[in-house]
């Protein structure tokens, strides 16, 4: 049951903001007494160095593993033991030299003051800010006793739940999920908040999610960025668009926001939210309309071209212009410019199938890509992701269960990166999963219910959904166990927390799901205090587990980064990236040997051909086409849409003060019309409400956001009481069941009202 | 020879990347950055506190009616001027102009905080740092440069939209203009700014509903 809605005036009132958080820690005397001051927000050390010439720094290789389309290659510069500064590698033609501002305040995020230091424990209670420093070995104490009282009590592990994602992707990361493969039968939150629905799309149309190499942009001839605004996303494909640009190719970009993309194409097209599968259907039957699909290509590579076209010869397109909100014309034109253009391509955006509509609008644009033969082309392709280099061993996560282990009955394995893969055992029982989507609900009304929730690799309350359930589901767990490398607003319900290492205090290796470059990260510097890295932690646990009770766990009770980093590489991924040992990458990193997805024709659908019609959508009951479903009905005035910033990937990064010194404070950007019927002007500061929660912010008036559609940049401050999650409930998007385990959020289905305040 | 940045706005993308390279490579202090991305025609909350550039507003010279905001930039910091203001005033020597490569330099262990060049740059692009009692600039990565290496806000701008040119040779002529639309360059040019300006532009076509 939930406890919103929250009244203005509580909100306010329950804000403190992360410095007055820490300042109430610091009165109370547990924290006071801490040698070192594990929390105390101390001035930053004068890092200030002059460049001493490059030859003076001992270099390393890293990446950042932080969700990001780029996945920079990074050279890290180390004197003394001490990072100096980073550079983008220069090897990858992707990275080209430099990251992303998010990338270069690095420097900072290790050496943060703010970083969590020693393993600490909430002695007053959840979100009672009362904390003391307790020992490693204490905290593994607490967490193995409970783990183990847990199995006795209920006489299975199902108690003890995991919630991971993407605050850190590197391969072996995936050995938080092997320390829970380790003790047991477990529950996880499976699925992802991100690009499910999509997912599922791209698998129904061609069996999986495969996209063309982005560097290959540079000769498209034609490309639309549907919903996609690499300008802040992803930095680096930029010059790609702007090569083909200059030679010639026109870049289109359709989005109802005047983007940083935007404003940097040929064209851009603002299109009413929820309609972009319709207009995609409407340029399909224009193009075949004017004979001027691939008749060949269609003839030999599809299923259910013919039930397509009927479904097409029943839509109407002046039904297509009311409701995307375009000119016929308009609408022509850039169909017939893309079925005339050889080789074009679309990028598709995350945000396009965050939608209660989502799944079946990307198959409506893999279709239009699909009809011009764009599929299996050089340059051209429906871009939307691929983890076509992540065929790792992921030997970090596969760990047996102990002898006799009890578990769910009927579970069915799910997962994304390879999820799922080598080495589990799949016996009558199997772990629970439930959707990570709606965490909240799950653990209220898990049954057998969740005793105990480890986080690992995210921050959970910046990243789910419907806080006020959150707050009353976390207060319900009898332990919940938070691994991070800063406190924040997860950390405030936990009873313990743990220091984790940054990507330069570990061997790990990463891939991307958007470009073809391996990287690894090298331990360039130590640990910095107690922090450690997750299989560290997990080989900690398993010592502690194993001498209370013998045999309790799998997992290796010594673990050294650098040797488990080794483990991961096989024959596959030395032939795909053309080298014979995974040390060459210390040279810089590689890239995988030119593929053209599906250039073969063979896609990896039952049918083997790329499928218009799909019996799978059928079976999990979608529509067999990729027909048009109607978008989520609005229930309050304004549509909240609520992008990526450049500042930030999620909760990540904007805590660091050189970011702060670019990017201050969160504003709701609102169009002039609705600003001017609301007598809201620039600087105002607003109440933006919800059904499940309320912010107050300052406004930014723009011509850049349709009326009736305000926006909010997805991100989390340190000093401010900005979550927009807060707003959004967890309605879900159409697909993501059939891959990753649950369906996806409809993020961008969410509606607010507001007024000044 | 006078080096100069070409900060060409078509392809900036606003996305701070050069000002946080700059941070990365020298940790200026908070509330100092030598670099600041800028952005033209928004009144909306362009930062005066620096005194970065006198603010005047695009509009008036701009061939579209209103540029929309938060979406065209200029990435500036010190401009290696060629007749530097800040040269002229330091009484200790720590401001120089090097006769070859026309770099301002600014040197810390020679600067006395008297806080001449930041009075006298008509840019704002000296700042005073409290903490140490002395001033600090962009010195165009000197170091850098002499190691071969380009500075720092150059090498990771994911466009290209800063580069390193000379404005003396001819072959960078018709590099960019002295106008950095917005913004009165006027009322600096007695010190000859080097930077160098590529105008932005719209998208040839804009459907809105
Ligand atoms: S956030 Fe993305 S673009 Fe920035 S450094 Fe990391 S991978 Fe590169
Ligand atoms: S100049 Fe380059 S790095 Fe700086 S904001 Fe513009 S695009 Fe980004
Ligand atoms: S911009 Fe200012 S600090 Fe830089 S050279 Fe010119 S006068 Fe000196
Ligand atoms: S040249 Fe060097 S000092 Fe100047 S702005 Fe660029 S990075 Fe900073």
């Amino acid at each position: 049951m939930s406890t919103h809605p929250s009244p203005v005036d509580a909100l306010l009132r329950e804000g403190v903001s992360r410095r007055n958080f820490l300042k109430g820690l610091l009165a109370s005397g547990a924290v006071a007494s801490f040698p070192g001051g594990a929390l105390a927000a101390e001035p930053y050390v004068d890092t200030k160095i002059p460049f001493t010439g490059k030859k003076s720094y001992t270099t390393f290789r890293n990446a950042c593993p932080r969700n990001c389309y780029d996945t920079c290659s990074i050279k890290t510069f180390v004197k003394d033991g001490v990072i100096q500064f980073i550079e983008g590698a220069k090897e990858s033609t992707f990275t080209n030299g430099g990251t992303c501002v998010k990338g270069n305040s690095y420097v900072r995020r290790v050496y943060s003051p703010d970083r969590i230091k020693y393993p600490m424990m909430q002695v007053g209670g959840k979100g009672s800010g009362t904390w003391k420093r307790i020992s490693w070995d204490e905290a593994m104490d607490t967490i193995a006793k409970k783990l183990l009282a847990i199995k006795k009590e209920d006489g299975h592990l199902l108690g003890a739940a995991l919630t991971k994602y993407s605050g850190n992707f590197g391969i072996t990361h995936y050995g938080v999920e092997g320390m829970f493969s380790s003790i047991g039968y477990t529950t996880r939150f499976a699925g992802t908040p991100c690009w499910p629905a999509g997912i599922d799309a791209q698998n129904l149309d061609m069996g999986a999610m495969w996209c063309n190499d982005p560097e290959e942009m540079k000769d498209s001839k034609y490309i639309i960025l549907w919903g996609a605004n690499p300008a802040a996303n992803s930095v680096h494909s930029m010059k790609y668009i702007f090569e083909a640009k200059k030679k010639g190719a026109k870049v289109v970009v359709i989005d109802p926001v005047f983007t940083e993309a935007a404003s940097k194409a040929s064209e851009w097209i603002q299109v009413k939210v929820g309609s972009d599968g319709l207009l995609a259907l409407g340029m399909a039957k224009i193009i075949i309309d004017a004979n001027m699909h691939d008749k060949e290509w269609l003839a030999k590579n599809t299923k259910g071209y013919k039930e397509f076209k009927a479904y097409l010869d029943t839509i109407n397109l002046r039904d297509v212009a009311e409701t995307s909100g375009l000119s016929l014309e308009l609408i022509s034109q850039i169909a017939l410019e893309f079925a005339k253009a050889d080789p074009a391509t679309i990028w598709s955006g995350y945000g396009l199938q965050r939608h209660t509509n989502g799944g079946s609008m990307i198959r409506a644009i893999d279709a239009l890509v699909a009809i011009t033969g764009n599929i299996g082309k050089y340059a051209g392709g429906s871009r939307y992701g691929h983890l076509d280099t992540w065929g790792f061993n992921y030997h970090a996560m596969s760990m047996e269960k102990p002898a006799g282990s009890v578990g769910y009955v009927g579970g069915k394995r799910m997962g994304e990166f390879g999820h799922g893969a080598a080495g589990e055992e799949k016996p009558d029982y199997d772990d629970r999963y439930l959707n990570i989507n709606k965490t909240a609900r799950e653990i209220l009304n898990s049954d057998p219910k969740v005793r105990l929730l480890w986080v690992a690799c995210k921050n959970t309350f910046a990243q789910d959904f419907d806080r006020n359930l959150l707050i009353e589901a976390f207060k319900s767990l009898e332990m919940v166990v938070v691994v991070d490398e800063f406190f924040n607003e997860t950390t405030k319900w936990a009873d313990i927390v743990l220091p984790v290492t940054t990507q330069f205090e570990e061997y790990d290796v990463n891939v991307s799901y958007w470009h073809y470059w391996l990287s690894i990260n090298e331990q360039a510097i130590k640990p910095l205090h107690e922090a450690k890295n997750d299989l560290e932690i997990a080989a900690l646990l398993s010592k502690k587990l194993n001498a209370l009770e013998k045999g309790s766990c799998t997992f290796p009770e010594y673990v050294d980064t650098k040797q488990w980093t080794a483990k991961e590489f096989n024959a596959g991924i030395y032939e795909k990236f053309g080298i014979s040992s995974w040390e060459e990458l210390k040279n810089g990193p590689v890239k995988a040997k030119p593929v053209i997805p599906y250039a073969d024709g063979k896609f990896f659908t039952p049918s083997g051909k790329y499928e218009f019609y799909s019996e799978t959508s059928k079976e999990y009951g979608w529509k067999a086409l990729p027909e048009y479903v109607e978008v989520r009905k609005p229930y309050d005035k304004f549509r909240l849409t609520t992008p990526h910033s450049r500042f930030s990937l999620h909760s990540q990064f904007q805590n660091l003060d050189w970011m702060e010194e670019f990017n201050a404070e969160p504003f709701v950007y609102i169009n002039t019309k609705d600003a001017t019927d609301k007598r809201v002007e620039t600087g105002d500061i607003v109440a933006v409400f919800s059904k499940v929660g309320l912010l107050r912010v300052k406004a930014k008036v723009t011509d850049n956001v349709p009326s009736g559609t305000v926006m909010m940049y997805e991100q989390w401050f340190n000093n401010n009481i900005y979550n927009v999650n807060e707003l959004v409930d967890d309605t879900s998007s159409d697909m993501g069941a059939f891959k990753t385990g649950a369906p996806g959020v409809a993020l961008h289905d969410a509606y607010v009202n507001f007024r000044k305040i | 020879m006078q080096k100069a940045f070409l900060v060409d706005s078509s392809i900036c993308l606003g996305c701070n990347t050069c000002a946080m390279a700059c941070k990365n490579q020298y940790h200026q202090d908070n509330g100092i950055a030598w670099r600041k991305v800028r952005e033209i025609g928004g009144e909306t909350y362009r930062e005066d506190q620096n005194n970065f550039l006198p603010t005047v507003t695009w509009y008036a010279k701009a061939p579209q009616a209103q540029m929309p905001e938060e979406r065209y930039y200029f990435s500036l910091a010190c401009n290696h001027c060629e007749n530097p203001a800040c040269v002229e005033v330091c009484p200790a020597g720590a401001q120089t102009k090097d006769p070859i490569t026309g770099i301002v330099k600014h040197d810390q262990e020679l600067c006395i905080g008297c806080k001449g060049c930041v009075l006298a740059c008509p840019f704002g692009a000296s700042k005073y740092n409290e903490r140490l009692g002395k001033s600090e600039k962009c010195s165009m990565c000197w170091e850098r440069q002499d190691e071969g290496l380009l500075p720092a806000c150059v090498q990771s701008c994911p466009t290209g939209s800063i580069a390193l040119i000379d404005i003396h040779d001819p072959a960078y002529a018709n590099a960019g203009t002295t106008d950095p639309l917005g913004i009165d360059y006027a009322i600096g040019s007695s010190t000859k700014p080097s930077t160098r300006f590529v105008h932005p532009s719209l998208p040839a076509k804009m459907h809105r509903l």
